[in-house]
């Protein structure tokens, strides 16, 4: 499929008179037409098809950054991603600091990715400052105590926009 | 392959489920349907933090719970054979027929992408 977008015109069907002939000469002023979409987007998943067999980041809605080549997707935007790395970043305690681990292949159910995009290779070895590569062992630590703050922090939030009428996700399940 | 295939082909395989809860499972993928239901066999659950763990003979996990699947890398490999010996039953069999379904076939999983048809083509025509 070509690329397209909202200002190329739909196909004309068979039906469709040349201009000119299909108005009756009576005709009132109808509203101007509606511009349409070529029907080959009207389903979003179809545009992963233009990102088919490219290096990805996917984040997910937990938050976690996936980088793997897109090998495969279905209509509920289920991903398979080969030669997966997980991307983590810290930053606290005045170091920022990243690291890759190998994740291998992946699929991913759709649901769960918040947004994809295609990872552009000229840029992809430079990481832009302050965060510098570290070793998996010590960003990972730091990832856990960052987690660790944060789940106080959350709570109290969580408590406040209770107090005024907002539910946080998850706040109606039953946790085990 | 479209991601189910991927994961019917995983069938016998070890693989690591995340829920979305974050708790993970690690066993053998025992059977699968196509809302991601799966079952699973000598599994290793661990709880959200990762500090708990749990020993379960077999599990059943609805498919809406699940997060992610990580599968091993040899899946892909199975999923191409697969491909390949279904292609040549379906070229065996019946000439022109045979290939106009094939080709709806290809048109169907675009998502598996070039690599796929490519091999299909060239062994058809």
């Amino acid at each position: 499929m070509e690329r397209l977008n909202l200002s190329d015109a739909a196909p004309q069907g068979p039906g469709a008179l040349p201009p000119g002939q299909g108005q009756p000469m009576m005709m009132p002023p109808g509203p101007p037409p509606v511009p349409q979409l070529p029907p080959q987007m009207f389903t979003t998943a179809a545009q992963l098809l233009d990102l088919t067999d490219k290096k990805l980041m996917v984040v997910l809605r937990d938050g976690r950054k996936l980088i793997g080549v897109l090998r495969s997707w279905d209509q509920f935007g289920n991903l398979v991603l080969q030669d997966t790395v997980e991307r983590q970043f810290v930053h606290s305690e005045g170091k920022a600091l990243w690291a890759d681990i190998e994740r291998g292949l992946f699929l991913v159910r759709g649901e769960n990715v918040s947004l994809l995009g295609e990872i552009d290779l000229d840029k992809d070895d430079y990481i832009p400052e302050p965060f510098k590569e570290a070793p998996v062992e010590q960003v990972f630590a730091l990832k856990k105590q960052e987690e660790a703050a944060k789940k106080g922090t959350g709570k109290r939030r969580n408590k406040k926009l209770a107090e005024h009428g907002f539910e946080g996700e998850h706040s109606g399940e039953a946790i085990l | 392959m479209l991601p189910l295939g991927l994961l019917t082909a995983a069938q016998g395989h070890p693989m690591l489920v995340e829920l979305k809860n974050g708790e993970t499972l690690n066993g053998h993928l025992v059977n699968c349907d196509t809302y991601m239901n799966l079952t699973l066999k000598e599994v290793v659950q661990t709880s959200p933090d990762g500090d708990k763990f749990f020993r379960l003979p077999e599990c059943y996990v609805r498919g809406n719970n699940i997060k992610y699947l990580r599968v091993p890398d040899e899946v892909v490999d199975v999923v191409k054979e697969q491909q390949q010996t279904q292609q040549a039953q379906r070229g065996g069999r019946g000439g022109m027929g045979g290939r106009g379904d094939h080709g709806g076939r290809g048109d169907r999983g675009r998502g598996m992408g070039r690599g796929g048809r490519g091999r299909g083509r060239g062994r058809g025509g």
